[in-house]
């Protein structure tokens, strides 16, 4: 089907696609999920962490959450090697940008300079491109307002108010699309990622990371308690739902199910938000 | 200061290397400020990269490799150094020497300039390896009293900042009052 | 005719991918911030200049260097005021008594000149360059502070080689509020509330520092620089032509005009009983 317009990179086939970069997504689809949401002001990145070996020592295998610089985190989804180089650039240029104009780095800046290297390597030749997206988060310097953003192996960068990325990206995606509110104040915030995760985590609390960023204040990593808690308090949350539904409450559901009875043309956007109990 | 006009009296002279970790410098208008900001944005890559912060005797060693590096190169940085530093680990504090020929010492008291001539034997004198916050700053009063007193150059005040367990804090120090020579 | 054959028959595998040279010039994201400078082609390039240069100690010397200057700015409480004088000197020889030593890098920024003309106004038009690029890639204008550190990183990497200049930054910009800057040759970079510079800062200084205030009104701020200014071109044989005065707000710089200095010491003379030990009689 490629027919030798997938050998050579920076070669277009000709319909117009660059299939290196079509098969970078794909390993980009196969990573572990990351989301992202904002609130009013704070945003979070949830991690879906693979489930570790009987003999990994997890508390020092490293995250899928890094930080940038003190005010931005990135979260991936793909080829965790790949993840290292580009995360170490981005680190490098956040602390050359404040050593040569003095103010910390925007996050609009710095998810430019990581899409900016993604493209890079989809044009130059001996190289392959990175088999990552990112969502990169965090608040400018001053400011108050959460910032989102996602970039992909192509080098596209967009602003979002909920995404995810990585392993059933579409679902969780969808997830946000119907549960994402504006304004939403810190716990919701986090409860709204940790159940979006949970859509394609089955196992729980002890394969969700989940990190807070709020302006001014350093990274926050919640332990694993905390989040075992957001998880009950949503499944139990759940096991109430069912049982007022079976009791004849026409509360719509939640989960895969409730796609198929959004009504059809509806957009996708924001306006899409079903009432949760 | 450039030529005979003072351009900024409370130019701050330190930069903070990361939370435990202080460097103080002197010199060679425009190197100063290059080299400390150079070496703190590595500092502060470290930190990044490995999300732990070195401590004062790699902080040290590292600032004099690359000042011995450069002191090889084509142009070197004419910068004298003071570092201040608290290690978390082993709790205690630190103070490294640093001039611009890139030689390093660990010392208790330090001080760069005509300034060692003048403060060094008071602090042979008074300084005792367990003294608290309160006497350490008692024996700063007696160092810039005695600057005031006899360096032939009127300095505009100091910049005290103190390095502690908690991180790096600066320190109001009233200088006004004259003082009488004997 | 060879040629051709060996251009189109090398082995496949060498035209696939750049070389070296080709790869760092396409992983080069955005250009340099300093730029390539032709240097003249000697072991030591500044021992020439000031051979070449320097008139003080050597009056024969075969370039003369524009010098000379009183330039001022001081932040108050509606914004920032520039001033300076307008005389170019090269050695003892008035080359030009309408110099504009302030300039506009965009319509919040301002820029002054003293030190070596050409320098001035090579350097500042570039990093009027760089700030308008900064504009395009970040959407929002640049802070006094990044535009200042451009320009003192820029002139730290020529340190030694003879770069002759004392700048001053000015600009109101919604984050920093009024920002002053003072950037000279040696590569220092000091923000603050007032700065003078030039031959003449002395006088300038001593003028100002008398009667400035943080609350000074506009029309007060306006005056002192404006007579901070005569003063130097009264004392300072290398300043003298026009006063050039300009305030910074924050909706952009408003100029106050161009002004020639004999009628304003006339006027300060006569009206004020000022400047005593010039007498306006013969005897």
């Amino acid at each position: 089907m490629a027919s030798g317009y997938d050998r050579a990179l920076s070669v277009f086939s000709p319909d117009g696609h660059v299939f290196q970069v079509e098969y970078a997504l794909e390993a980009v689809k196969r990573g572990t999920c990351a989301v992202g949401v904002k609130g009013k002001d704070i945003v979070v990145l949830g991690c879906e962490k693979r489930s570790a070996m009987k003999l990994q020592d997890t508390r020092i295998t490293p995250s899928k959450i890094c930080l940038v610089d003190t005010h931005v985190a990135l979260a991936f989804a793909g080829l965790n090697a790949d993840a290292r180089i580009l995360v170490d650039k981005a680190r490098l240029e956040a602390q050359s940008h404040r050593l040569t104009v003095e103010d910390p780095v925007s996050i609009e800046y710095i998810t430019k300079y990581v899409a900016g290297v993604q493209q890079r390597y989809t044009q130059s030749g001996g190289v392959r491109p990175f088999g990552i997206s990112t969502l990169i988060v965090g608040f400018d310097p001053n400011d108050k307002s959460p910032r989102l953003y996602q970039t992909e192996p192509s080098g596209i960068y967009s602003a979002w108010k909920a995404n995810a990325i990585g392993r059933s990206s579409k679902t969780v995606r969808e997830f946000l699309e119907r549960n994402h509110k504006a304004d939403m104040e810190r716990e919701d915030t986090i409860k709204l990622t940790v159940k979006s995760l949970l859509e394609v985590v089955q196992t729980g609390a002890k394969n969700i990371e989940i990190a807070v960023m709020a302006p001014g204040k350093p990274i926050e990593m919640l332990p694993v308690e905390d989040i075992e808690k957001y998880v009950e308090s949503i499944n139990t949350e759940k096991q109430e739902e069912a049982a007022t539904r079976r009791t004849g409450g026409r509360t719509p559901g939640t989960g895969t199910a409730a796609i198929l009875t959004r009504p059809a043309g509806q957009p996708a956007g924001d306006g899409a938000t079903d009432p949760l109990p | 200061m450039r030529g005979a006009t003072i351009l900024k009296a409370t130019d701050d002279k330190t930069r903070e290397l990361n939370q435990h970790n202080l460097m103080a410098f002197s010199g060679e208008a425009g190197d100063t400020i290059q080299f400390a900001e150079y070496i703190q944005a590595n500092i502060r890559l470290y930190t990044m990269r490995n999300t732990t912060s070195l401590p004062p005797p790699a902080v040290s060693s590292f600032v004099r490799s690359e000042l011995s590096r450069a002191l090889r190169s084509r142009r070197p940085y004419t910068v004298n150094l003071l570092l201040g530093g608290y290690d978390t680990i082993t709790d205690t504090p630190a103070l490294y020497w640093i001039d611009y020929l890139a030689a390093l010492a660990k010392v208790p008291y330090a001080a760069h300039g005509y300034a060692q001539y003048y403060c060094l034997s008071i602090l042979d004198k008074h300084h005792h390896p367990d003294i608290g916050f309160e006497r350490g700053m008692e024996l700063l009063r007696m160092c810039t009293d005695e600057l005031k007193r006899r360096l032939p150059v009127d300095f505009k005040g100091v910049t005290v900042k103190v390095v502690t367990r908690e991180g790096i804090r600066e320190v109001e120090y009233v200088d006004d009052k004259p003082v009488k020579s004997a | 005719m060879d040629t051709l054959v060996a251009q189109y028959s090398r082995p496949s595998g060498q035209q696939e991918g750049y070389s070296q040279d080709e790869q760092q010039e396409l992983l080069q994201l955005t250009p340099p911030l300093s730029l390539k400078f032709a240097l003249p082609p000697i072991a030591q390039p500044s021992s020439w200049l000031r051979a070449m240069t320097d008139d003080y100690s050597n009056p024969n010397c075969p370039i003369k260097i524009a010098h000379g200057t009183t330039t001022l700015a001081f932040r108050f409480q509606g914004g920032i005021i520039v001033a300076t004088d307008s005389r170019a000197t090269a050695g003892n020889w008035i080359a030009s008594q309408t110099v504009k030593k302030v300039i506009e890098i965009n319509n919040c920024l301002l820029g002054t000149m003293a030190g070596g003309a050409a320098d001035c106004q090579y350097w500042l038009a570039y990093l009027g360059m760089q700030c308008r690029l900064h504009e395009l890639r970040h959407k929002r204008r640049i802070s006094v502070a990044a535009a200042s550190k451009i320009l003192a990183n820029l002139v730290y990497s020529y340190k030694g080689m003879g770069l002759s200049m004392g700048t001053m930054c000015a600009g109101v910009t919604p984050q920093e509020g009024p920002a002053l800057y003072y950037i000279d040759s040696d590569g220092t970079r000091l923000s603050g509330n007032l700065f003078c510079v030039g031959s003449g800062q002395t006088f300038a200084y001593g003028v100002l520092d008398a009667q400035y205030s943080y609350d000074l009104s506009e029309e007060d701020a306006l005056d002192l620089g404006r007579r901070s200014i005569l003063a130097a071109t009264h004392r300072d044989a290398y300043s003298g032509g026009y006063i050039n005065l300009y305030h910074v707000k924050e909706s952009g710089w408003v100029k106050h005009g161009f002004s020639d200095t004999n009628p304003i010491f006339w006027k300060t003379k006569l009206e004020k009983g000022e400047f005593s030990n010039v007498t306006s009689e013969l005897e």
